[in-house]
């Protein structure tokens, strides 16, 4: 069932007398029970998506075109007022930085306890009942509900953030590098607690990540962007074992591993455009070694390629990615 | 070895935080040697005790047979020439306000290496070429802001080679890249130390990043060594509990990979105070009774494989 449908998305930000079109027109949906992992480089527009959901855009930023469904709700419509009751009902977002996501001189279980008198409408019982039964769920003692933040390793704070966004049963978690400044066997735990979350509250998960190897173990489908627009998406294994688009095949390619025999890794030469004038046709063709005069002159659309297969290359089956 | 360089730094008194206790080590010229760890395994201040930006509390740091944890501030200078760092984030170690060219040139004019502004800027473009910074007329003009994070970190790699140094520690010098850009970055500096025969020390929390760019590994766990060897061999069979763990949970970017995360308890601890016998015991899953009374050595454990242990 799907939980959220994206459709057409843009999301621009004003830059004095420039627009940067961080987000063009992507599609994508996650189902409840699944993660979709959304990946790419830095500045690919990942975050933005993000907050395009949230609705909590930086002032100058809007969304510019496409609509955004959710549980059946069209989000892009809404008043900020209708915003702020969907915020944490429906869904809720898991930063990087889990440090900074909590007031340092309020106790954690206060400020959980907060979150679901305001937005769950529980009174002051019910809401301690559930923040302690919350806690138990992500792997804390209900008695370090007191505690500061500061008292909280990276691991466990991270824990509480998820303890958080689950106070009001959202349906879609956003989880935006929920690891990336982790150590790695605390980052192993807290992604298999999210697994486990995923499958007992039946929540779609937006994963969202520059680290392919997270993206590879975590995801049951994978969207990749460059530049804005999504390249390539599909289930896992096929995105990473039979990658349609050359970008896909290259930043795999560009990731080591401790499995496997140890080969050279390429990189891509180049830089991701300025995308406050993306090149014409394919935002890819500066960087690709594939590139004919059509990639220059025509963009090319996402188009469907095999069953729930998506690419956005004009080339697309006819080149050998070495794979 | 005599072309080489040994380090062993032991820890301070108690009530210090033991931020690296009593480890030993040799690099050899030419390789590299990855120090991996995670956050309080004591990785970069050990490096930086190398280089003496911080003053060991005992132990004995040797380059080339000269000891560095004694040596006069003039020779320190002059040893530095040779032994550089390479840091995490260049934008916090480079200064903004000057151009690559006086950023990369520096070291030359402190030292007194460049005899006129001519010579200064052959250097500084030949730098520049060797970490493909070209035109590096063009590069040598721009700023730090001028610069993506990739190009910033090239221009610091170019400044730390223009003494031309044999040894480098580079402290996690990819971190902040992104996948692509740190693939560049290390394949120019595994280049440039083929050609300048350069032994590199590289510090990472990545194993799989430690893996790709060093032929032997050092895991630290909380001040100590738990284990040392050739970096296949401890990738592809660890036998501390604790390079088992850390293995077993690094990411792999393939979905079809047979994976099993071994969990370990809770998070590294703080250094103050450490537990009785083996530091790695409240956390461990194969402890026997001989583990809490006696702290276990590193002890070599087949030819080259070095492990602390009991149970090795």
């Amino acid at each position: 069932m799907k939980v959220l449908e994206i459709e057409n998305l843009s999301t621009h930000y004003l830059l004095g007398a420039e627009i940067v079109y961080a987000v063009d027109g992507i599609s994508f949906s996650v189902d409840a029970g699944k993660t979709f992992g959304l990946a790419g480089e830095s500045g690919c527009g990942k975050t933005t998506v993000a907050k395009s959901i949230m609705r909590i855009l930086p002032d100058n930023g809007l969304v510019a075109g496409g609509k955004i469904w959710l549980d059946g709700q069209e989000l892009v419509s809404l008043t900020e007022e209708e915003a702020k009751k969907f915020r944490w009902r429906k869904v809720s977002m898991v930063f990087q930085y889990a440090m900074n996501a909590f007031n340092p001189v309020l106790q954690i279980g206060n400020q959980i306890i907060e979150v679901l008198r305001q937005k769950a409408g529980c009174d002051k019982e019910e809401a301690l009942e559930k923040a302690k039964s919350l806690f138990e769920v992500v792997g804390l003692e209900a008695s370090r509900l007191r505690d500061y933040p500061h008292e909280f390793s990276g691991g466990m704070r991270q824990r509480a953030i998820i303890a958080q966004a689950l106070a009001c049963d959202p349906k879609l978690m956003i989880a935006d590098e929920p690891v990336t400044a982790l150590d790695v066997i605390v980052q192993g735990k807290i992604l298999d607690l999210l697994n486990k979350l995923k499958e007992k509250y039946d929540l779609a998960v937006l994963l969202i990540t520059h680290d392919l190897s997270v993206i590879a173990e975590e995801s049951d489908q994978v969207g990749i962007m460059y530049a804005g627009s999504i390249m390539e998406m599909g289930d896992v294994v096929s995105i990473f074992k039979r990658s349609l688009h050359p970008y896909t095949a290259r930043l795999i390619g560009a990731f080591p591993s401790v499995v496997g025999e140890k080969t050279k890794l390429e990189f891509i030469p180049g830089a991701p455009p300025d995308l406050t004038s993306p090149p014409k046709g394919c935002k890819f063709h500066e960087r690709c070694p594939f590139a004919e005069p059509v990639c220059r002159a025509k963009n090319p659309e996402l188009r469907e390629f095999g069953k729930g297969r998506f690419v956005a290359c004009h080339f697309a089956g006819e080149l050998d990615l070495g794979k | 070895m005599r072309k080489g360089f040994v380090a062993s730094i032991i820890g301070g008194e108690q009530r210090y935080v033991r931020a690296v206790d009593d480890i030993d080590f040799d690099a050899y010229m030419g390789e590299t040697l990855c120090l991996a760890g995670e956050s309080g395994s004591g990785k970069t201040t050990t490096a930086r005790t190398i280089l003496r930006l911080v003053e060991p509390t005992g132990g004995n740091v040797r380059y080339r047979d000269e000891e560095i944890t004694t040596v006069s501030k003039d020779r320190l200078r002059k040893l530095r020439m040779k032994m550089q760092i390479i840091f995490q984030n260049p934008f916090e170690v480079l200064d903004p306000r000057m151009p690559a060219k006086s950023l990369i040139g520096e070291p030359l004019k402190v030292n007194n290496l460049a005899p006129n502004e001519q010579e200064l800027e052959g250097r500084v473009f030949e730098a520049l070429t060797e970490v493909r910074l070209t035109p590096p007329e063009d590069f040598a003009r721009r700023y730090p802001h001028e610069l993506s994070g990739g190009q910033l970190q090239r221009v610091a790699i170019a400044r730390s080679l223009i003494l031309r140094p044999d040894f480098i520690v580079a402290d996690e010098p990819v971190s902040m890249l992104d996948a692509s850009v740190r693939t560049e970055i290390i394949n120019l500096m595994k280049e440039i130390q083929r050609i300048h025969k350069l032994t590199y020390l590289y510090i990472t929390h990545d194993l799989a990043q430690a893996r790709y760019i060093g032929e032997r590994l050092i895991v630290m766990y909380l001040g100590k060594i738990v284990e040392k060897g050739p970096m296949e061999e401890v990738i592809r069979e660890p036998i501390h509990p604790y390079t088992k763990a850390l293995i077993s949970n690094v990411p792999v970017p393939d979905p079809t990979a047979e994976r099993r995360r071994i969990f370990i308890e809770g998070e590294t601890p703080t250094p103050i105070d450490l537990p009785q016998g083996c530091r790695f015991r409240p956390r461990c899953r194969e402890t026997i009774q001989h583990c809490e009374h006696e702290e276990p050595e590193l002890r070599q454990v087949k030819r080259g494989r070095w492990v602390a242990c009991h149970k090795a």
